[in-house]
């Protein structure tokens, strides 16, 4: 208990023993720490978890049709079942956005439903979400849950299926990775009557970006995450950086009170640099919702 | 009396204040170019490299000025700033 008790002291508190500087901030760790961070990078680029466009996201169909149905569990409604017609015009429509380089719901002269009855699935409701620029599946369906209209539709009581396409290309000049949720309920009956006379569909109010670039498709991947590696570097990276933090924090007060003056950077500084990448990372990961 | 950590921190600020603020500021533009090139993943990269770049000659600026320039110090700016780099290479960028 004691060592371990001296390691840790000797690890973030400067002082005779570690050279007046906490031992994790000594220029060898910091190699270490080097070296770690770039062997990472190369496990992650030879196990080729980035798609053909250097995506890194980690959303996948099973998830976010897991949460979604977890949202519904909670708010007492039932279980969505996954449709391979509602996931088809999912897809379409994904591809769509991207051939013809618009984020909204109506783009190109069509509406969700022309690709929700193009994929063969005639409804009695049906309904469209979208989200783009997402790093996590929870990401995902949080910001649904926290839009009133999005929340609406994951929530309809009248809903039994849905249908899901996560589609990486580049959307007005930005690598995107699309999200689009398609949600249905078949017509019942043995008989078919035409599509006009279904219930008006619900749509999530947004207000569509409007698009006036050339078509710019570089490239189109369904996404399949292999393992959860990029979860598990992301939380690796906020443990480290925070380690890193905490080291920096503790030598500064430590050193400042003991009016330690020594050779070395300053801490403040390396706070300030990894506070302002913290800031930045975090607004890399934020996405949207129409 | 004990003191605190933000009676340190605010003391060190005053004490290099332009410096402080120089490296705030460019803390900011890094911030705000960041938004601009929001999902070009490779104008994004550029735009932490610079930073980082930045960042270590502020450290040899800061320390020149202070008389306390040393190989030690400018390998700590150095080693810092690469192991960002590379930790978010894995996450966001190309």
């Amino acid at each position: 208990m004691q060592k371990l008790k001296n390691f840790i002291h000797n690890l973030f508190i400067p002082h005779e023993e570690n050279n007046f500087r906490a031992k994790s901030l000594h220029t060898d760790f910091l190699t270490i720490y080097l070296a770690i961070a770039f062997l990472m990078t190369i496990i992650f680029k030879q196990g080729n978890l980035y798609n053909v466009l250097g995506f890194a996201t980690d959303i996948s169909v099973e998830k976010l049709y897991q949460l979604t149905n977890e949202q519904r569990q909670k708010n007492n409604l039932s279980s969505l079942s996954l449709n391979s017609n509602l996931s088809l015009a999912a897809q379409k429509k994904a591809e769509n956005m991207f051939q013809n380089n618009y984020w909204s719901h109506y783009g190109d002269g069509k509406t969700p439903w022309d690709f929700i009855l193009d994929a063969g699935y005639k409804y009695e409701y049906a309904g469209e979400n979208l989200a783009k620029n997402f790093l996590f599946n929870n990401g995902v369906v949080d910001a649904w849950m926290n839009s009133t209209t999005h929340r609406d539709n994951l929530l309809k009581r009248e809903y039994t299926e849905v249908g899901y396409a996560i589609v990486n290309g580049v959307l007005n000049g930005e690598q995107t990775t699309l999200v689009v949720q398609m949600f249905g309920t078949p017509l019942s009956g043995s008989f078919s009557p035409p599509p006009i006379q279904a219930k008006e569909p619900i749509l999530p109010e947004a207000k569509p970006i409007v698009e006036n670039k050339p078509q710019q498709i570089l490239a189109q991947k369904t996404f399949q995450p292999k393992i959860n590696f990029l979860n598990f570097s992301f939380n690796l990276n906020v443990v480290f950086m925070t380690f890193l933090l905490l080291a920096l924090i503790l030598d500064f007060y430590f050193a400042s009170k003991f009016n330690i003056i020594r050779t070395g950077g300053k801490n403040t500084a390396h706070f300030l640099f990894i506070i302002f990448v913290l800031v930045g990372l975090f607004m890399s990961t934020i996405g949207a919702i129409i | 009396m004990t003191k605190t950590f933000s009676f340190y921190l605010k003391k060190e600020f005053k004490n290099h204040l332009f410096d402080y603020l120089l490296l705030i500021t460019a803390g900011v533009f890094f911030l705000i170019l960041l938004n601009i090139f929001r999902g070009q993943r490779v104008s994004e990269f550029i735009v932490l490299i610079s930073f980082a770049f930045f960042y270590i000659i502020w450290g040899v600026y800061h320390h020149i000025m202070n008389k306390t320039l040393h190989l030690k110090t400018v390998v700590e700016y150095i080693l810092i700033a690469f192991i960002i780099i590379f930790l978010l290479k894995i996450i966001v960028l190309p």
